[in-house]
C-alpha cells in the first residue's frame, strides 16, 4: 500500500518529488485559489432538480442568448477594428505610426464600466448629445447596441496588440513569394497575410470573449442583462442557490471557450517565424488621410472622449470639494486591499511557479491549473464562492477587508504567476543545484537565491495585481464589509445615482493607475 | 580506499522505457580524477546527478566516503552530501560578487579566510568584488571551481566544465584544473563527451554507453587497447578490420596483411577477431609492407588524415585511415607505402567487424 | 544547516508580513468579527437598504450625538439575503430597510431580536412596529405614478395600477426591478387583492409593456423629470425629491386606484430593526432609543421627504398626509408572511433579473 502510494507520488512528480513543505505550501495555495469556484459548483448540486429544471427552462435560454450574442457581436467588432488598426499601424505608411502603436492600446486602461458611465454622460437620454442636438441618439445607450458599442470600444486593443505583435514578427518572405507568384496587394492580404495571422487573431478574440463573459460593471450600468448581472441580482434579491446554478452554466460556457481555444491553438499550423526583416510598408497613397482619420476617430471614441468626460466632471467635482476626507479614505481603502492582494500574490506566486518550472510534472501542472481557476472566471462567481465558503469556514476573515484582498488574489494571482514565471525561466536550474550542493535546503534555495533573482518579475507581478485590483468591481461590491468602500465601489454607487461629479474623480484615479501596467503589456506583445 | 561506490544503481526516467543508468557499479578511489565519458544519452550525466543527489536511483545504492547517501533505506539530500559541483555553464549566482559566490553558505567565522585561500588557489586573488558578468569565460570557470572547492568537499563533481570554453582556453584550463584539483587533493568526477578532455585530465576513464559501463581504464589503456568496438570508435579514430589471431599469438592476420599485436586477450591462434588499428599506428614508410592509393587527404595542422585504398589479396579493396606527419606532402592519387606499429593495435572482440 | 533554518524563518517572515499587512487592512475597519463577544458601546454596524444619501447624514448625527462609531454597509436590496446568509456569523447590529415586509420577514425567520424596554417606542403606533418591537417603522411611503407635465396631462396616464399593462401605455413608463423592495411590497398587496394567478399574469404583461426597467427609483424620477418617459411607478417621496430639483422638475403625481370601489394606493414603510445576535447589542439599543427621539424621527423622514409614521412629527410641507387619500387595506405586517412567496412569484413571472 505504502509502496503503491510512493509509486503514484513518483509518477505524479515525474520521479522528482519536490521538498515536502514546498509542495504542501503550493498545494495549499492552489486549493485556496480553486476553492471558491469549486464551492459554487458543489453548492449548485444542492439546488434541487426543480430549481435546475425551472432555471434551465425559463432563465438560461434567454441569458445564453443575451450573453452569447453580445460576446459574438463584441468580438466581431473588436476583431474588425483590432486587425484593421494593427495592419494600418504595422504595415502601411500611415503617418505617426509610433504614436498610434501605444495610444491605440490605451483603452485597456479604462475599465469598461467607467467607459459605460462616460458614454451614458454623452449618449444617454439626458446626455450631452441631447443637450447639443435637442434629442437623444435614436438608439438608446441602454440596449444591446449600447453594450455592444461600449464593450467593443474598450476591448478591441486585445486584438490590436496580439495581431500587431504577430504582424511585426511575421517575416515578409511569404508575402513577397506570393507577389512573385502574381498576387496583387489585396490578394496577398486576403490569401496570405490574414490566414497567417489567424491564430493571433483567434488568441485576441478569445481574450475579448472571455472579457465579455466576465464583465459585470459595464453591462449592469447599461441595463443589459447577461449571466454576470443576472447572478448578481439573483444573489442579492432572490435565492442564492439559483445564483449558483446560473454560475455553473456560465462556468461551463467559459470552459467551452477555453477548450475551443486550446483546440484551435493545437491545430494552428502557422507559426509566423523567421528573422523579422522590417516589412516594406504598403503605400496608402490617397487613402493615407482617410486612414489617419479612421485612427483618430477610434482614438477619440475610445480614449479622448471618455477621458474628457471624466476630466470635465472631475474639474466640477474638485470645485465642489469632492476630494474631501472621505475620498482619501476610499483611496486609502483601495490602496490597502489592492496592496494586500499584491503582496500576498507575490508571496503565493513563487511556490507554484517554482514547482512548475523546476519540477515539471503532472502534479505541478495540475497545481498550476488549479491556481488559474479564478482567473478566467467572472468576479461575481469568485465572490459568490468566497461568500459561501467564507461564512462557513473562514468566519474570522469573512466581512473583513482581507476577504476582498483574498478575492483579488484568487482573481489575479495568475498575473503574478506569469510575470514571475517569465523571470524564473531566465534562471538556469543549475543555479538551484549549485545552491543545493553549497548546502542549502530546497526552501532556503528559494529564499536566498531564487527570490533575489526573480525580484523584477515578482515586483512586476505585484504591480499588475495591484492595478487589476484597483479596477475590480463585482467582487468588491459583494464582499466589502460595513463601512468599507473603495474607489471602484464609489464610482459605481455615485454613477448609479447620476452624481457624476463624485464618480469622475475616483474613476480618473483608477484610469491613471491603470495606464502603468500598459507599458509592461506593450513590452510583452 | 574507495571514496565513491555505486552498487548496481539503476535509474529510469518516467515515460521512458530504457533505463538511463542500468545496474551500474563503479568504485572511485579517493583522490583520483575520474571522467565519465560517452556520447549524449549514455547515462554519464545521470550518473553524476545521482552522485550529487539531484536524482534518486530506482534501485541500488550509492555511498560517498563512509556514508550511504542513496539506497533502499537511505537518502541524503544534495545539500548534506558534502560534494562540490562545477556546472557546464558555471551557474554562478548572478546577483552575488565573486567573493560571495565562493563564500556562499560557508560558516561566517572562516568565510573571509577561506575565500581568499581558494581564490588564491584558482589564481583569482583580488577579484573578490567583481560580478560574474564582468568575468571572462575562463575566470568564471575558476570561480565556479573555487566555489565548489571552498567548503573542502570530499568530492568535486564537474559536469562538462570545459564545454562552454573556446578551444585555446580549453586546453589551458584542462591543465589548470588538473593542477588545482591536485593541490586541493579532492576526488573529482568529470562528465565529458569529449575524448581529448577525458584523456588529458583523468586518472581513470569510464566509458559509458546506454547506461552501462563499456570499459574502465587509464587514458592509455582506453586509447591503446579499447575492449570494445564502441570504445575504439568513440575514443580517437580507428580502422576496424576483420582478422584472426596469428600463429605466434602476438600478431593478427587481417585482409591488409599481418599486423603485430600485443593485446590479444590471450586468445588462441586462429580465433576470428575484430582488430582496431589506430590511424596513428599506421606509419608512412617507403619500406613498409602495405601499399595503397591515396583517395582523400585532409590537412588538419597537426597531421594529415589520409584515406588510403588498399588492394586486398582477394582482389577487393579496403579503405583505411592513416595519420601522416603534417610536413609530408600527400596528394590524391599518390601511391603510398606504410607499416603498422604494434602499440596501437588491439583485438576488441571475437568475430568480424560486422 | 543553521543557515537553511534561518532562510526558512525568513520565508515565514515574508508570509507573516503579508498577513500582517492584511490584518492592517482588516484592523482598520472596526469589523465586529474580530471581537464578537465584546459589546462595547463604541461601535455599531448598520446594514441599510435605503439610499445612502438619506442614511449617512442620520448616522453621522448619531455618532456626533452619542460618540458611537458607525460602520454602515449600503447593500441595497441584498440586505435581506446577506442577513440570512450571515445567520451563523452575525455581523450587523441594526438593519435599516425600505420595506416593512422585509423587516417582518426577517423577524419571522428569527433574524431580529426584541430590544426589550425601549424608551420612546410608544410614540409609534403598535400597528407600525413588530409585535416584539424588533422592528419599528418610522416613515411611510405610498406607491404613486409620477408624470412629466411637459409630455402628458394627468388624464393621459392611468388612474389605476391595473391599467399599466394596457398597450395604450406601451413603452411610456418606467418601473424598477422586481427585486426592489418597493416593488416586492407592492406585489404583495396586489396578490392580497387579486390572487396569485392574476398578479403573475399582470407582472409578466407589465414587464413587456414598460418602457424601461431600472435599478432604482432614483433612476425613474430623473428619467421622468428629464422627459425620457412620460411617467413612472415610484414611491411618493421621489416625486417630492424631483420637485426639489433645480431642473426637470415639472412633474405631477397621481395617487392611483382612488375611485369608488377601487383598491386604494399601496402604502409601505421604512424603518429600523435590531439584528439578533449582533456584536454590539448595547449600541443597537442606544441607536433605537436615539432614533425614536422626535428630532431624529423627523430627520429620518425629512431626509428623503417621506411622511413620518408618528403623527406628532411634523411632515414635509409638500407631502400629502395619509389621511388625504384612500389606502389599500392590507395590514403592513402581513407583508412579512408573504414576502418570500412574493419574491418567488416575481421570479416566476420573470421580473427578477432583467433591466431594460
Amino acid at each position: 500500500m505504502k509502496a503503491t502510494l510512493a509509486r503514484i507520488r513518483a509518477r505524479a512528480w515525474n520521479g522528482q518529488p519536490p521538498d515536502g513543505r514546498l509542495s504542501v505550501v503550493a498545494a495549499l495555495i492552489a486549493i485556496v485559489m480553486a476553492m471558491p469556484v469549486a464551492y459554487v459548483v458543489w453548492r449548485s448540486a444542492f439546488a434541487g432538480v426543480d430549481r435546475w429544471a425551472r432555471l434551465l427552462d425559463t432563465r438560461v435560454p434567454g441569458l445564453l442568448w443575451s450573453t452569447v450574442s453580445l460576446a459574438v457581436g463584441v468580438t466581431a467588432i473588436a476583431v474588425a477594428l483590432g486587425v484593421a488598426l494593427a495592419w494600418l499601424v504595422h504595415r502601411t505608411d500611415l503617418p505617426g505610426q509610433r504614436i498610434w502603436r501605444w495610444t491605440l492600446a490605451l483603452p485597456l486602461a479604462i475599465p469598461p464600466y467607467v467607459g459605460a458611465i462616460a458614454y451614458i454622460v454623452v449618449l444617454g437620454p439626458r446626455g450631452w448629445v441631447r443637450d447639443w442636438l435637442g434629442a437623444p441618439p435614436p438608439v438608446s445607450i441602454y440596449s444591446f447596441a449600447g453594450a455592444l458599442f461600449v464593450l467593443a470600444v474598450f476591448t478591441y486593443p486585445y486584438v490590436f496588440l496580439v495581431t500587431g505583435a504577430a504582424l511585426s514578427r511575421m517575416g515578409r518572405a511569404h508575402e513577397e513569394a506570393a507577389r512573385s507568384l502574381g498576387l496583387g496587394p489585396l490578394g496577398v492580404l486576403r490569401r496570405i497575410t490574414l490566414p497567417m495571422l489567424r491564430s493571433a487573431i483567434g488568441a485576441g478574440a478569445v481574450l475579448v470573449i472571455l472579457y465579455v463573459l466576465s464583465d459585470f460593471g459595464a453591462v449592469a450600468t447599461l441595463r443589459y442583462t447577461t449571466f454576470t448581472s443576472a447572478i448578481y441580482y439573483q444573489m442579492g434579491g432572490f435565492d442564492t442557490l439559483s445564483a449558483t446554478v446560473l454560475s455553473v452554466v456560465l462556468i461551463a460556457l467559459t470552459l467551452l471557450v477555453l477548450g475551443a481555444e486550446t483546440f484551435g491553438r493545437r491545430r494552428a499550423r502557422f507559426h509566423p517565424s523567421g528573422a523579422p526583416r522590417p516589412a516594406d510598408l504598403v503605400e496608402l497613397g490617397g487613402w493615407r488621410w482617410t486612414a489617419l482619420g479612421f485612427v483618430v476617430a477610434v482614438l477619440t471614441i475610445s480614449v479622448l472622449l471618455p477621458v474628457g468626460v471624466l476630466v470635465y466632471w472631475s474639474v466640477i467635482g474638485v470645485a465642489e470639494g469632492a476630494l474631501d476626507a472621505r475620498f482619501w479614505g476610499y483611496a486609502l481603502n483601495t490602496a490597502q486591499v489592492a496592496g494586500g492582494a499584491a503582496l500576498v500574490s507575490m508571496v503565493a506566486a513563487l511556490p507554484v511557479v517554482y514547482l512548475r518550472s523546476r519540477h515539471a510534472s503532472l502534479a505541478s501542472a495540475a497545481l498550476e491549473r488549479l491556481a488559474y481557476a479564478g482567473y478566467a472566471l467572472p468576479g461575481v462567481i469568485v465572490a459568490l464562492g468566497l461568500i459561501f465558503f467564507g461564512i462557513r469556514y473562514l468566519p474570522w476573515l469573512y466581512n473583513t477587508a482581507g476577504m476582498i484582498s483574498l478575492a483579488y488574489v484568487v482573481r489575479f494571482l495568475p498575473q503574478a504567476m506569469q510575470s514571475t514565471g517569465s523571470s524564473l525561466a531566465l534562471v538556469s536550474p543549475r543555479i538551484d543545484e549549485a545552491a543545493r550542493v553549497s548546502g542549502l535546503s530546497p526552501l532556503a534555495v528559494i529564499a536566498r537565491v531564487i527570490t533575489p533573482l526573480v525580484r523584477p518579475g515578482l515586483l512586476a507581478g505585484g504591480a499588475l495585481v495591484f492595478v487589476s485590483s484597483i479596477k475590480e468591481l463585482p467582487a468588491t461590491l459583494l464582499l466589502r464589509p460595513a463601512g468599507f468602500d473603495t474607489l471602484a465601489v464609489r464610482v459605481w454607487v455615485e454613477a448609479s445615482e447620476s452624481v457624476y461629479y463624485l464618480a469622475a474623480p475616483a474613476a480618473l484615479v483608477i484610469v491613471a493607475f491603470s495606464v502603468l501596467p500598459l507599458k509592461w503589456l506593450l513590452d510583452r506583445y | 580506499m574507495a571514496e565513491i561506490v555505486l552498487d548496481t544503481v539503476t535509474k529510469t526516467y518516467p515515460g521512458i522505457t530504457s533505463p538511463a543508468v542500468d545496474a551500474l557499479s563503479l568504485e572511485i578511489k579517493a583522490g583520483s580524477v575520474v571522467t565519465l565519458l560517452g556520447p549524449s544519452g549514455c547515462g554519464k550525466t545521470t550518473t553524476l546527478r545521482l552522485i550529487a543527489g539531484f536524482e534518486r536511483p530506482d534501485a541500488g545504492s550509492i555511498s560517498i566516503g563512509e556514508a550511504t547517501v542513496a539506497g533502499p533505506t537511505a537518502w541524503v539530500p544534495p545539500e548534506r552530501r558534502g560534494v562540490g559541483m562545477v556546472f557546464q555553464e558555471h551557474a554562478l549566482f548572478p546577483h552575488l560578487d565573486v567573493a560571495s559566490n565562493v563564500g556562499f553558505n560557508l560558516p561566517r567565522a572562516e568565510r573571509a579566510e577561506r575565500v581568499a585561500e581558494t581564490l588564491e588557489l584558482v589564481d583569482l586573488a583580488g577579484y573578490d568584488r567583481r560580478m560574474p558578468h564582468e568575468l571572462s569565460g575562463g575566470q568564471q570557470q575558476r570561480v565556479a571551481l573555487a566555489r565548489a572547492l571552498a567548503a573542502r568537499p570530499l568530492v568535486v563533481l564537474l559536469d562538462e566544465p570545459f564545454a562552454s570554453l573556446d578551444a585555446d582556453l580549453r586546453v589551458h584550463m584542462r591543465a589548470e584544473v588538473r593542477r588545482i584539483l591536485a593541490e586541493a587533493g579532492t576526488t573529482a568526477v568529470f562528465v565529458s563527451h569529449d575524448q581529448s578532455d577525458a584523456l588529458a585530465i583523468s586518472d581513470t576513464i569510464v566509458v559509458m554507453r546506454d547506461g552501462r559501463i563499456e570499459q574502465v581504464g587509464s587514458p592509455r589503456e582506453i586509447y591503446q587497447f579499447p575492449h570494445t568496438r564502441f570504445v575504439a570508435e568513440f575514443v580517437g579514430r580507428t580502422n576496424l578490420l576483420a582478422g584472426r589471431i596469428g600463429e605466434d599469438g602476438d600478431s593478427v592476420v587481417t585482409d591488409i596483411g599481418v599486423a603485430p599485436c600485443r593485446h590479444t586477450h590471450d586468445l588462441p591462434p586462429g580465433t576470428p577477431v575484430t582488430v582496431s588499428v589506430r590511424a596513428d599506428s599506421l606509419e608512412l614508410d617507403a619500406e613498409g609492407p602495405l601499399r595503397g592509393v591515396v583517395r582523400e587527404a585532409t590537412y588538419t595542422g597537426r597531421s594529415i588524415d589520409a584515406m588510403v585504398e588498399i588492394q586486398l589479396a582477394d582482389g577487393g579493396t579496403a579503405d583505411v585511415l592513416v595519420h601522416a606527419h603534417p610536413e609530408q606532402v600527400i596528394t590524391c592519387g599518390d601511391e603510398v607505402r606504410f607499416r603498422v606499429l604494434p602499440e596501437f593495435v588491439a583485438v576488441i572482440g571475437e568475430g568480424g567487424p560486422g | 544547516m543553521s543557515r537553511s533554518r534561518l532562510s526558512i524563518v525568513l520565508l515565514l517572515g515574508i508570509f507573516l508580513l503579508a498577513s500582517a499587512a492584511l490584518a492592517g487592512c482588516t484592523g482598520r475597519d472596526s469589523t465586529p468579527a474580530e471581537a464578537p463577544e465584546v459589546s462595547t458601546p463604541e461601535s455599531l454596524v448598520v446594514y441599510s437598504s435605503r439610499n445612502e444619501k438619506f442614511v449617512d447624514p442620520l448616522l453621522e448625527k448619531f455618532t456626533a450625538d452619542t460618540g458611537i462609531e458607525v460602520s454602515v454597509l449600503h447593500a441595497g436590496d441584498a440586505v435581506v439575503n446577506k442577513l440570512k446568509e450571515e445567520a451563523g456569523n452575525v455581523q450587523a447590529d441594526i438593519v435599516i430597510a425600505n420595506d416593512i415586509g422585509a423587516l417582518e420577514y426577517l423577524r419571522l425567520e428569527g433574524l431580529l431580536a426584541s430590544p426589550g424596554e425601549v424608551e420612546g417606542i410608544e410614540s409609534i403606533n403598535a400597528g407600525y412596529r413588530a409585535s416584539d418591537d424588533s422592528w419599528i417603522a418610522l416613515s411611510a411611503r405610498t406607491r404613486v405614478l409620477m408624470y412629466n407635465k411637459d409630455l402628458v396631462s394627468e388624464e393621459e396616464i392611468p388612474s389605476r395600477i391595473e391599467d399599466l399593462t394596457d398597450p395604450a401605455y406601451g413603452g411610456m413608463f418606467a418601473i424598477t426591478r422586481g427585486g426592489n423592495s418597493g416593488m416586492i411590497g407592492h406585489v404583495s398587496a396586489l396578490r392580497y387583492e387579486w390572487g396569485d394567478e392574476r398578479t403573475e399574469e399582470w407582472i409578466a404583461a407589465l414587464k413587456e409593456n414598460a418602457g424601461a426597467i431600472m435599478e432604482g427609483h432614483g433612476d425613474i424620477r430623473r428619467a421622468v423629470g428629464a422627459g425620457e418617459f412620460a411617467f413612472g411607478l415610484v414611491n411618493n417621496y421621489y416625486y417630492h425629491q424631483q420637485l426639489a430639483e433645480p431642473t426637470g422638475n415639472n412633474v405631477g403625481v397621481v395617487y392611483p386606484d382612488q375611485g369608488p370601489g377601487e383598491m386604494g394606493a399601496v402604502v409601505n414603510g421604512a424603518g429600523v430593526g435590531m439584528v439578533a445576535g449582533g456584536p454590539n447589542p448595547e449600541a443597537a439599543r442606544v441607536f433605537l432609543e436615539w432614533v425614536l427621539l422626535p428630532e431624529n424621527q423627523r430627520e429620518f423622514s425629512w431626509a428623503s421627504l417621506e411622511v413620518p409614521i408618528n403623527p406628532e412629527i411634523e411632515a414635509v410641507p409638500e407631502a400629502r398626509p395619509i389621511s388625504d387619500y384612500v389606502v389599500h387595506a392590507m395590514p403592513l405586517r402581513e407583508l412579512g408572511t408573504v414576502w418570500e412567496d412574493t419574491r418567488t412569484l416575481i421570479e416566476r413571472a420573470g421580473l427578477d433579473l432583467e433591466l431594460k
